[in-house]
């Protein structure tokens, strides 16, 4: 084989576009319609598709010579963004619609990929009635117009096993103050609890945004003025004592064995076995992680834990040595995307418009403990009925923060991941992997000029 | 690609004479007619664009995927700048060297020199064995040395030892298991190229008194080197493109701890959706695995004057 992979899968996908083009909006003679619809799924993770199905029913009822056509991507994230990127190469085999995250969506936007959706938005009553502000700007585009509507919000924090903390001499509540606390409350666990993982978090380049947004950028941003981008001279910061700082605090994660033995930081089932393995088994401290986490233990879940109200507790994680506010937390979230291949346009929004109705949203809030966008499911009261850390969770929005989601975001975080995951393995100390950072950010970002200097 | 090499350099020392040049040419490309207009209509195309982005800024995603620019030598200049690449580089080198050329060549010319005058029931169940290894499809093979390597596998159930083995030795651990795998091409190579070894040149030197080593290093050897040759071009050229296994066993890891050059180019290319800068490492690639090649074929020829 001397023409090499990537060729080959280039010429594979050139294949896939060009001969084996089955998506896209199709009009055949008998005058029938087929949308295609693009999603993940995992085999813990089967809660879109599910909702998906509710909708495609609902759809399919509703507009009669209109089907629906889901198509799964099998995987992580990672393998999501990947897969999507490919089809949507050519119209031919781009999908209608796209569950799509929301950090993807200025890159797609400035290839004209997305059809903006502010006229069908006007005349869809639920987006100014159900829709909150801040959650409209979610997909957002650098023209101002919306590309997407949000099917799911989220903030992170800590979460933590009762149990270990009572074997640790830990106190219960919980209220770590500063990083200080967090390392401390794990060491002490390491030193009590021999056979818990004192403190999880996701540091490596197969968690992909995860080990970004959920672990870095939970840092970062709790330094005092710790941030990827400037906002007032629109350029990237290029590393710094906060970059570094936050590094340290991964660095020390790893060199003091407080986290995951290097196998499971590396697994890309890491989410998989801290929740639903060592959380019920009580083989795990703390987990810096998502809002979400707690689907992994309600009924509906693969692996119900009936218990974890009782076991798990939550908590915010703090700032750096507790500057104001004192807590942070990061978010992101998904949102419904319409193709700007697709012929039939009104058609696909009306698909938009029934998966993200009250009854789908709420489905896919509760399954997948995702915060919900609509107002009138975060009011109802099933939609808080057996998850009593809701609305800790929604409440942290009064400190969230939201990442710099420009079109070369998704090449900076690329980077931070190096960094990250540079400083887990030990391969480099933490001001060897911010100067690398600081050598590779110019051609992420397209230009020293973008480059902001620390 | 690799298989379409060798053909060709048994048509370069073919003998001349023969029929005129315009009928010989027509003759030699009549029977490949078939594969070559299936290669020229499927492949041709992908190639030349492959070759076209590999000097332009394209992505797979972001404004550069629908206006790309033609940015000359930057990708191989940031290339050669770049540790990562140059790491995947040398850890590239290993892997070949260490699994086809050490591993599997070697490896595969003990098992059929052993296995020359064997019962048949031996020769079967080795041959069994042996093959059974490389028709097994390279995820599933990966995913077995997961579970033999793995923190609670069977490797260290039977040693009673606790190491995670695919993170403390990645590089050994999927030279192993590529060794593992591609044996059973250099053993079928060299089985074929043993039984064409005239028995009565072997027995004579045993007469003279020659020693088994000896008459392996003097006569055996030197009889089937053009098979060694062609076994070496065939395997380091196969070698230098795996991807699979490596992906499904470490993805590269822990870090860029054996990252290969593929698996290099597969994260810049699909991870972070450099496509075109993906495509010039590949170019690179193809210049390495070209010059193998050459190397190899220069010492057939060395060999035939």
């Amino acid at each position: 084989m001397k023409r090499s992979l990537a060729g080959s899968l280039v010429v594979l996908t050139a294949l896939t576009a060009a001969g084996c083009g089955g998506g896209g909006a199709q009009e055949p003679a008998s005058g029938a319609k087929e949308l295609e619809v693009l999603y993940k799924v995992e085999p813990t993770w089967p809660h879109l598709e599910k909702m998906l199905g509710d909708a495609k029913k609902q759809y399919e009822a509703a507009h009669p010579g209109v089907t629906i056509k889901l198509t799964a991507v099998q995987g992580n994230n990672e393998a999501y963004y990947t897969k999507l990127a490919l089809l949507n190469r050519s119209p031919d085999s781009a999908p209608d619609l796209y569950y799509h995250d929301t950090f993807q969506v200025n890159a797609d936007v400035a290839a004209g990929k997305l059809a903006p959706l502010d006229d069908y938005l006007a005349k869809w009553p639920d987006w100014s009635t159900q829709f909150p502000d801040s959650v409209k700007q979610a997909a957002k585009g650098a023209d101002g117009k919306i590309y997407g509507v949000p099917i799911s919000t989220d903030t992170r924090g800590l979460w933590y096993q009762k149990d270990v903390f009572a074997k640790a001499g830990l106190p219960v509540p919980w209220e770590p103050k500063t990083w200080a606390d967090v390392l401390a409350a794990a060491r002490a666990i390491k030193q009590k609890v021999p056979d818990a993982v004192p403190f999880s978090m996701y540091s490596t380049k197969i968690h992909g945004e995860a080990a970004t947004m959920q672990g870095f950028e939970m840092l970062l941003y709790g330094t005092p003025g710790g941030t990827l981008y400037d906002d007032a001279q629109q350029k990237w910061v290029a590393g710094g004592k906060n970059f570094t700082d936050a590094l340290t605090f991964i660095n020390t994660v790893y060199r003091e064995e407080l986290g995951p033995k290097q196998a499971d930081a590396h697994n890309a089932k890491l989410a998989d076995k801290v929740n639903l393995e060592w959380f019920p088994a009580g083989r795990i401290g703390i987990s810096l992680d998502g809002a979400w986490t707690s689907a992994a233990w309600k009924p509906t879940s693969t692996k119900p834990w009936p218990e974890w109200t009782d076991k798990v507790g939550w908590t915010a994680m703090p700032t750096q040595n507790g500057e104001e506010p004192g807590a942070i937390s990061m978010s992101g979230g998904w949102v419904m995307a319409m193709s700007s291949y697709t012929k039939l346009k009104q058609e696909a929004f009306d698909f938009i418009a029934v998966a993200t109705n009250k009854e789908n949203s709420m489905t896919y809030s509760v399954s997948t403990g995702d915060l919900a966008t609509r107002k009138d499911v975060a009011e109802d009261p099933k939609y808080t009925a057996d998850n009593p850390s809701v609305k800790f969770w929604t409440d942290l929005a009064s400190v969230t923060r939201y990442r710099p989601a420009y079109e070369v975001y998704p090449k900076v975080s690329a980077q931070v991941q190096e960094a990250m995951e540079a400083v887990t393995t030990g391969a480099r100390t933490p001001e060897e992997a911010t100067a690398a950072y600081v050598k590779a950010l110019p051609t992420a970002v397209g230009g020293a000029d973008k480059v902001l200097t620390r | 690609m690799t298989i379409a090499t060798a053909p060709s350099a048994a048509v370069t020392g073919s003998p001349a004479g023969g029929p005129p040049r315009p009928r010989r040419l027509l003759r030699w490309l009549l029977p490949m007619a078939p594969a070559l207009v299936l290669l020229v209509l499927f492949m041709a195309g992908p190639i030349l664009w492959s070759v076209y982005i590999a000097f332009t800024n394209e992505t797979l995603t972001g404004s550069a995927s629908v206006n790309s620019r033609f940015v000359g030598f930057d990708n191989f200049v940031r290339m050669f700048g770049d540790p990562n690449f140059l790491n995947s580089f040398v850890l590239t080198f290993v892997f070949v060297v260490g699994s086809a050329v050490i591993g599997q060549n070697t490896l595969g010319l003990i098992i059929a020199l052993l296995q020359r005058g064997r019962g048949r029931v031996t020769r079967g169940v080795v041959n069994g064995v042996v093959i059974g290894a490389w028709v097994m499809p390279e995820i599933v093979a990966a995913a077995c040395w997961f579970s033999f390597l793995a923190e609670d596998g069977t490797l260290n159930t039977a040693l009673g030892l606790s190491q995670e083995w695919l993170y403390t030795a990645p590089m050994l651990a999927v030279i192993l298991a590529n060794v593992w795998r591609g044996t059973a091409f250099s053993m079928l190579v060299y089985s074929a190229a043993l039984s064409e070894v005239p028995p009565d040149l072997v027995e004579a030197a045993a007469v003279d008194g020659a020693s088994p080593l000896r008459r392996l290093l003097h006569i055996t050897l030197p009889l089937i080197r053009r098979s060694i040759m062609a076994n070496l071009m065939l395997i380091t050229l196969q070698t230098l493109a795996s991807f699979g296994l490596i992906y499904a066993l470490t993805g590269g890891g822990p870090g860029t701890a054996s990252q290969t050059t593929p698996l290099y180019m597969y994260e810049q290319a699909f991870r972070y959706f450099e496509i075109g800068y993906g495509s010039a490492v590949a170019l690179v690639m193809l210049v390495i695995g070209a010059l193998f090649s050459l190397v190899y074929l220069r010492l057939i020829r060395v060999e035939d004057a």
